[in-house]
């Protein structure tokens, strides 16, 4: 069983701090991370060299940009909905904080551990679309609404599929280990807790992609289109909408909106890995290497996927998943409970 | 104690804000607020898994559907304005079924009911799948009646709109093709959507209409 932070410092409000203070943390690094990763990767699949001035190879870029947003001017348009437009990048970030404090780092350790972890984390995610509508609509604009409007109607379209590949590993979990031995205790397996699924894969030998390829797939192209990532990212289509619903939005306050799009990402890949690349399980390095390797990697496939597929067409996109995700994730879920029931 | 009753403060203040501002974004969120308010007091009452799917449900699906709506609809005709018996009416309404409530909780013998179990086997994500299947199945399938007559609301509303052109409503896709404004439409799809459809100027009029709301 993990301990959780509250049980190591003894005093839950310690925790508290501490357990922000290092989400904060790594959530920052992973933007300052994933953004140079991005443009590193980017380059190499365009033949360029990308960022090479600041820094060894330019990886102090990122550090530098973020000095220039912090120094930025923070410019509120005429005409805006005040409440709508203030609150709307402290509505999209603020979840992923707390969604991030759910995951599964390692086998020993949690920041929190409860059952519901899964139900939680999609939860959280689900706050994003309303940070992103109060941005398009409070910004008072028609490019930034239209992204908005985009967002929200292809978030509510792929959560579908999301929850019902996620679904299908949930009922592999309970069925597969009704108990789990970890160590010299024994534990019921609750579906929804994200520390369970990792230990059923570690118990079995077997990660869930093995078993359900196809979730897995699906999995994976909902989060993209979750994270509003290409090429689903429609959203924010520079060609068309300028910048999509954080068009009126400068300094600081896009930053928050870049933090959430990325966190959001890292929580994505991170769910991804418990889900079907067995967790924190791994030889030799310890739990939380091979977690955040195995998130990273997935990280690493979507900005190759967005720097390799063009960006699809709104219709297109809505057909995708209502004809093609949903139909399939809703099969699979049969088939994963007529195999489940019939073995 | 005073946690809770800050909670409930939240949560009736957002709502009668939600009822009375003329901003219908504006109401949406502050339903929101409502509702992730009733999410903390069902935290502290001791039942995280509720809690969970009050968000989950309300504020992540039906004020997002409110949300994705109000964009959907053209707000040019919008709702007409409301008499004062109209007014009195729903207020008549509300009171009554608040006093109906209230009648019915203080009537019932609230201290003859059994002792709630609070211990965390019986309140685990297990044992209520398996009331809800087995214990309270009827409920259950009632609720999903009640999903069903949505749909089919939705089929009939849509059908409406158009109903010469079926291929569209049946379309999930093309439905929202074509609720599109013209620039961001594309050529192909939109072959078989009336190209004359009120629906399709909704956006812009909304927009319109939107920045005199929001100086007012």
């Amino acid at each position: 069983m993990p301990k959780t932070l509250a049980e190591m410092l003894g005093s839950p409000m310690l925790a508290v701090a501490t357990g922000l203070g290092g989400v904060m943390g790594l959530l920052s690094f992973n933007a300052l991370f994933c953004i140079y990763l991005e443009r590193k990767i980017s380059a190499w699949i365009q033949r360029r060299m990308g960022p090479m001035e600041v820094g060894f190879h330019g990886m102090l870029q990122t550090v530098a940009d973020m000095v220039k947003l912090l120094g930025k001017q923070l410019i509120t348009p005429k005409g805006i909905d005040k409440p709508l437009y203030h609150l709307a990048p402290l509505v999209v970030f603020a979840p992923v904080v707390a969604g991030t404090s759910l995951m599964a780092f390692s086998g020993s350790f949690a920041l929190h551990h409860i059952d519901l972890g899964l139900v939680l984390v999609f939860t959280f995610g689900g706050f994003a679309v309303l940070g992103i509508f109060m941005a398009g609509w409070g910004s008072n604009n028609k490019y930034a609404l239209l992204g908005a409007m985009r967002s929200v109607a292809q978030n509510i379209s792929y959560e579908i599929p999301l929850l019902l590949s996620a679904l299908s590993v949930v009922m592999l979990t309970t069925s597969m280990g009704r108990t789990v031995t970890v160590g010299d205790e024994t534990v019921a397996v609750q579906g929804l807790n994200l520390f369970h699924i990792t230990m059923v894969q570690m118990d079995r030998n077997v990660w869930f992609i093995v078993l359900q390829p196809v979730a897995a797939i699906l999995f994976f192209i909902a989060v993209l289109a979750e994270t509003n990532r290409a090429p689903f990212d429609i959203p924010e289509a520079e060609s068309e909408l300028v910048a999509g619903f954080h068009t009126e939005y400068s300094g600081m306050r896009f930053a928050l909106f870049f933090f959430g799009e990325y966190s959001n990402m890292l929580i994505g890949c991170m769910v991804a890995t418990t889900l079907f690349f067995g967790g924190w399980s791994g030889p030799l390095l310890p739990g939380p290497v091979w977690f955040f390797l195995k998130s990273y990697a997935l990280m690493a496939v979507m900005m190759w996927v967005r720097w390799t597929y063009p960006r699809l067409r709104f219709d297109q996109l809505m057909r995708f998943c209502w004809m093609v995700m949903i139909p399939l994730s809703i099969v699979n879920l049969l088939v994963t409970a007529f195999f489940l029931k019939v073995f | 104690m005073l946690t809770a009753g800050l909670v409930m403060i939240v949560a009736i203040a957002a709502a009668i804000f939600a009822a009375t501002t003329r901003n219908i974004v504006h109401a949406i969120f502050a339903l929101a607020i409502s509702l992730g308010a009733i999410a903390l007091a069902f935290l502290i009452l001791k039942s995280p898994f509720v809690a969970a799917m009050e968000v989950l449900i309300y504020i992540g699906g039906i004020s997002v559907a409110m949300v994705f709506a109000v964009m959907l609809s053209s707000v040019g005709k919008s709702a007409p304005s409301e008499g004062m018996t109209r007014r009195l009416g729903a207020g008549f309404a509300a009171i009554a079924f608040f006093a109906g409530v209230a009648a019915v909780l203080i009537g019932a013998d609230l201290d003859g009911l059994p002792v709630p179990e609070t211990s965390a086997e019986a309140w685990s994500v297990q044992q209520i799948g398996r009331d809800l299947l087995d214990r309270f199945n009827v409920v259950f399938e009632l609720l999903s009646v009640v999903l069903l007559l949505a749909i089919l609301g939705a089929v009939t509303i849509a059908s409406r709109n158009d109903g010469h052109d079926e291929a569209s409503s049946g379309n999930a896709g093309a439905g929202l093709g074509a609720r599109m404004p013209d620039e961001m439409r594309p050529g192909d799809s939109a072959a078989s959507v009336n190209p004359a459809s009120p629906a399709s100027a909704a956006p812009s009029a909304s927009d319109a209409s939107r920045s005199e709301e929001a100086r007012a």
